[in-house]
């Protein structure tokens, strides 16, 4: 299908943007577009005006900043799979990243993108609110850092205000002995999970002693599973009672692909694969 | 309401300058290069899933169905048309031998991800090129000749 008209603004830089998109509530950012575009084709969005900030310079940078590793909003998913900063202190994003859908799409798709979209299918909200990320948000007041585990309220709904723009996101370098693990599962190589898991891990795998898991593509956004967590630290790894306690703690969403029942077992799965992941 | 429906823009497409044209806002890239005669991009799905609308944009394989013509301003297109150069007539000459164009209607972005998988220059297992490839949707051949093709390549140019 076709998108229904919109007007398009190509914003010469972030205030233009921030300007534009404060005074029209209908209108959206348009990044890397890869989510979006498919969107608008499909009709399932239909904006009066996309503000594009691709061409605004001086937001794809990924650097050290204190004790975190910045990834500029429109830093490609290409841009960060092949940058040394981010394979030095956070090599579990390259794996991440080669699940999100095929190469050129990775080549237009921006990180700051996908975690202000919001899909609850996505791979990085859920790495967000794992690695208790901070994502930096730049509007007409200024900027301001919100932590990704209070950003997503609901499908594809974030708490980020109409004049806002997402700039940056602050991962906290991880400390040693701590580890980010992660595994998904889909019916074809880079579609959308079915569902998927990322552990942040503190301890060994015979000696686990702080987990946190969060998962993707369950339900209307990244799922803290924090007493399945503790659970599983205290008793290690039962399939009964940790989808017993999963049912309880997410509200699984089916559907066209997975009922809510398939979902709640696959993640009860996920919790062994991605544990077998970690070092003795 | 800020921004316009149209705007005007410039870009080349396999080396032909294309300056000032008028595009609608909502028109995909893939849309408008089919409008001037680049036919050699398909359109499966305009949902980035089936992959036959791959192009080269400033160097970079993208989805022509997942970007706007506007967008294009200023960039530096190459379609199925302009892959005339020593490597991708080798590449074509693969995927005739091994019988790995069938119907065509994938080809044109095979052949593109071909082309980003020969610039990367790595060694590739079969598994691997099947990953690479997963993009890409073929309806004919069952990926076995496209396999072929794209590993002989590898090996020539390696």
């Amino acid at each position: 299908m076709k998108a229904a008209h919109f007007s398009y603004h190509e914003a010469l830089n972030l205030q233009d943007a921030i300007k534009i998109k404060a005074h029209d509530d209908e209108s959206v950012i348009l990044a890397g577009g890869q989510s979006l575009l498919p969107a608008l084709n499909m009709r399932l969005s239909s904006p009066t005006c996309l503000i594009d900030i691709s061409k605004i310079s001086g937001l794809n940078e990924i650097k050290i900043d204190g004790q975190t590793l910045f990834i500029g909003a429109l830093a490609t998913h290409s841009d960060v799979m092949n940058n040394k900063t981010v394979k030095n202190n956070m090599p579990c994003m390259f794996d991440i990243l080669k699940m999100v859908a095929h190469p050129a799409i990775r080549n237009k798709g921006t990180h700051g993108g996908s975690i202000a979209y919001g899909d609850p299918a996505a791979e990085l909200p859920a790495l967000a609110v794992a690695t208790n990320a901070e994502i930096i948000v730049s509007g007409q007041n200024g900027d301001r850092s919100i932590n990704a585990k209070d950003f997503y309220l609901g499908l594809f709904e974030t708490t980020i205000n109409q004049d806002e723009i997402v700039v940056g996101i602050k991962y906290p370098l991880l400390k040693k002995g701590q580890k980010i693990v992660f595994d998904e599962v889909c019916r074809r190589h880079g579609d959308y999970a079915m569902a998927g898991l990322i552990a942040n891990v503190m301890g060994s795998k015979n000696d686990i002693k702080d987990l946190k898991l969060v998962f993707f593509a369950t339900g209307d956004k990244p799922d803290v599973a924090d007493k399945t967590a503790r659970l599983c630290l205290e008793n290690g790894y039962d399939y009964d009672k940790l989808k017993n306690s999963l049912s309880t703690e997410i509200d699984f969403a089916g559907d066209l692909n997975s009922s809510s029942e398939m979902k709640l077992h696959l993640a009860t799965v996920l919790i062994k694969k991605v544990l077998s992941k970690l070092e003795i | 309401m800020a921004g316009n429906n149209s705007v005007n823009i410039s870009f080349t497409v396999n080396g032909e300058n294309f300056n000032n044209v008028n595009v609608p806002s909502r028109q995909h890239l893939a849309d408008y290069l089919r409008s001037q005669g680049f036919t050699g991009t398909h359109l499966g799905c305009e949902q980035g899933a089936c992959g036959a609308c791959t192009i080269e944009m400033d160097g970079k394989a993208v989805r022509s169905c997942l970007v706007l013509a506007s967008q294009a301003n200023g960039a530096n297109l190459k379609t199925v048309e302009g892959f005339d150069d020593e490597m991708m007539e080798k590449v074509k000459q693969n995927f005739l031998k091994h019988n790995a164009f069938q119907c065509g209607f994938c080809s044109p972005g095979m052949l593109m991800t071909t082309k980003e998988i020969l610039l990367n220059k790595k060694k590739l297992t079969r598994d691997e090129i099947r990953s690479e490839i997963s993009g890409n949707y073929c309806r004919c051949t069952g990926y076995q000749s496209i396999v072929d093709a794209i590993e002989e390549c590898i090996n020539e140019i390696n």
